[in-house]
């Protein structure tokens, strides 16, 4: 994996050098295995309780990447009759489909569905209420 | 070997993206301050919309046909476009963005340009979900013809034998070719010649005459000869403009001196951004010349800084001091802009030996309003003179949201 250029604010130090500074690495930074190609990757929020069984729940943010082709199982952001949506993609059958909880949305056929992306990631804050307070009420808040 | 790619219809089409219930319907995007059509989808030019078209004249149209009007989104188009040219330049060995929506691409050393240029559309296209044109030619003349001929070619052409040159020179209107302007069109109408195919039979020596050595270049480049570099970088920046039309006429000093405190700031940021310092610094004010039953006054001004200065203070004071000497009351003005020349870069500070320097401070307040504006957005932390209300800002009633850019605006799915 490549990472990232890393800024690490350097100490300055006025007493004895650090022994760590020929040692120095960049700190993890969840970015990096989060998205994997950022030119590529975009991001939307889920609004709906349509994919609980996948783990998605409503206001989690949807990393998106386009550059990936969708294969069965995979979870995607569509496009059904002009509207956005996030549906897990059913190739099993003869035609490609896409399936959630709710029955409502499920069959489309093929002419009418345009996959946009892939989800790749999920972001979730984890935050009770009560923790929620000055700058990290910013936790993956939108 | 050249490519030109392009983006299709680009503004409208990074609007669409986002829009998924606009796909195959008329979109147009007005300039700065809602005025002018800038950029239409191939349904709102079949609907008779003409570039640059004044938005009240189209009204009518746009009523009619129920076109999807938005106002430019500048956030949005300059992240597709870092986008789009990320994309491309992991095919090409050396890339030459040309503007916002069109890059040269180097093609040396690759073999089988037919299987190639697809590919790379493909991929942009699957990436970014721009549409983008590519036509690839030995010269870029050639390449940006071929690729205006690609757009109804399936996106991409390939120009890269004799044959194949001779057959789209031939059919390519000369008035549509690069270089070619309003002046030079009226020259070859009168020499009867409508396509490239008989510009480019016409004698060196007529080139030369006529068109100076830019003539000639081109007569070289029509024949497969490259005259045109890839990195034909254009001569570092002479003058750096920040200039905007208000949303509704100002007649009040202070208010103009809110508009120019903000102009002035941000051309100081440009500056800094840019590694610059100005030693002179112009301002001009505009009224409205289409309106005959106002009095006119384009009045503009220019000072030379006591020190060249790239700090939002040293700018704005001397903007916002000119403004009011070129104000008059009683005239209604429609626009303002700031222009910096005379630029030094930051390393070669000359100093003024009457002159106490203290850039320390003033340095140090711009780095940190940089600093904080990046964090936080820009205007986050500014000159307390640009005002609060701002009613002259520039009207965008049709912008659409920062997809990409702010995470309080990405879009919410079902």
């Amino acid at each position: 994996m490549i990472r990232g250029f890393q800024q690490r604010a350097e100490q300055k130090i006025t007493g004895f050098q650090s022994p760590a500074s020929d040692y120095l690495e960049g700190r993890l930074n969840v970015a990096d295995v989060l998205v994997i190609d950022p030119h590529c990757t975009f991001y939307f929020a889920m609004d709906s309780e349509a994919m609980k069984s996948r783990g998605l729940w409503p206001g989690d943010i949807l990393v998106v990447d386009r550059s990936l082709v969708p294969v069965h199982g995979a979870v995607v952001v569509a496009v059904v009759q002009g509207t956005f949506c996030c549906r897990t993609f059913d190739n099993s059958g003869t035609n490609p489909v896409l399936t959630g909880d709710t029955v409502a949305m499920e069959s489309s056929d093929g002419e009418n569905l345009h996959i946009w992306g892939v989800v790749t990631a999920i972001c979730r804050g984890m935050l009770p209420p009560g923790l929620k307070k000055g700058r990290y009420s910013r936790v993956c808040a939108l | 070997m050249f490519a030109l790619c392009d983006c299709n219809n680009f503004y409208a089409s990074a609007e669409r993206l986002f829009k998924p219930d606009l796909c195959n319907q008329p979109v147009v995007v007005l300039s700065n301050n809602d005025g002018c059509v800038i950029a239409r989808s191939e349904e709102a030019k079949l609907c008779g919309i003409k570039m640059g078209d004044p938005e009240f004249l189209v009204r009518d149209l746009i009523d009619k046909y129920g076109i999807k009007v938005f106002s430019s989104n500048y956030v949005l188009y300059g992240d597709m476009s870092e986008r789009v040219m990320h994309n491309l330049s992991r095919w090409f060995p050396r890339l030459d963005v040309y503007s916002i929506d069109e890059a040269f691409g180097w093609l040396g050393g690759i073999r089988n340009l037919e299987a190639y240029a697809p590919k790379i559309r493909e991929s942009v296209v699957r990436n970014t979900g721009i549409p983008v044109s590519i036509g690839v030619a030995p010269t870029k003349t050639l390449a940006k013809l071929a690729n205006k001929l690609a757009k109804k070619n399936g996106g991409t052409l390939v120009l890269d034998t004799r044959q194949k040159i001779k057959d789209a020179v031939d059919i390519f209107p000369a008035k549509d070719l690069w270089g070619i302007g309003r002046q030079y069109y009226k020259k070859l109408e009168e020499l009867n010649i409508e396509t490239v195919g008989q510009l480019r039979d016409l004698p060196e020596m007529w080139f030369k005459q006529h068109m100076t050595i830019q003539g000639q270049r081109m007569w070289n480049e029509l024949w497969g000869r490259p005259a045109l570099p890839i990195d034909a970088r254009t001569e570092s920046k002479k003058g750096i403009t920040v200039s905007r039309s208000f949303r509704n006429y100002i007649e009040d000093a202070d208010v103009l001196c809110e508009a120019v405190t903000l102009y002035a700031s941000r051309l100081a940021e440009k500056l800094r951004h840019n590694k610059l310092r100005c030693l002179y610094l112009q301002v001009f004010l505009y009224t409205n010349k289409h309106r005959e039953d106002h009095p006119q006054h384009f009045p503009s001004q220019v000072q030379k800084l006591v020190l060249a200065s790239n700090n939002s203070h040293d700018l704005v004071q001397a903007a916002t001091r000119m403004a009011r000497k070129l104000y008059q009351p009683g005239i209604k003005y429609r626009k303002a802009g700031c222009i910096a020349t005379g630029l030094l870069p930051e390393s070669e500070l000359q100093l003024n030996a009457f002159n106490a320097h203290d850039y320390g401070k003033k340095d140090a307040v711009a780095a940190v309003l940089d600093t904080i504006n990046l964090a936080y957005g820009r205007g986050t932390l500014r000159m307390a003179s640009e005002g609060y209300e701002k009613t002259w800002r520039l009207k965008h009633e049709h912008l659409s949201q920062g997809y990409t850019t702010r995470w309080h605006e990405i879009l919410r799915i079902g």
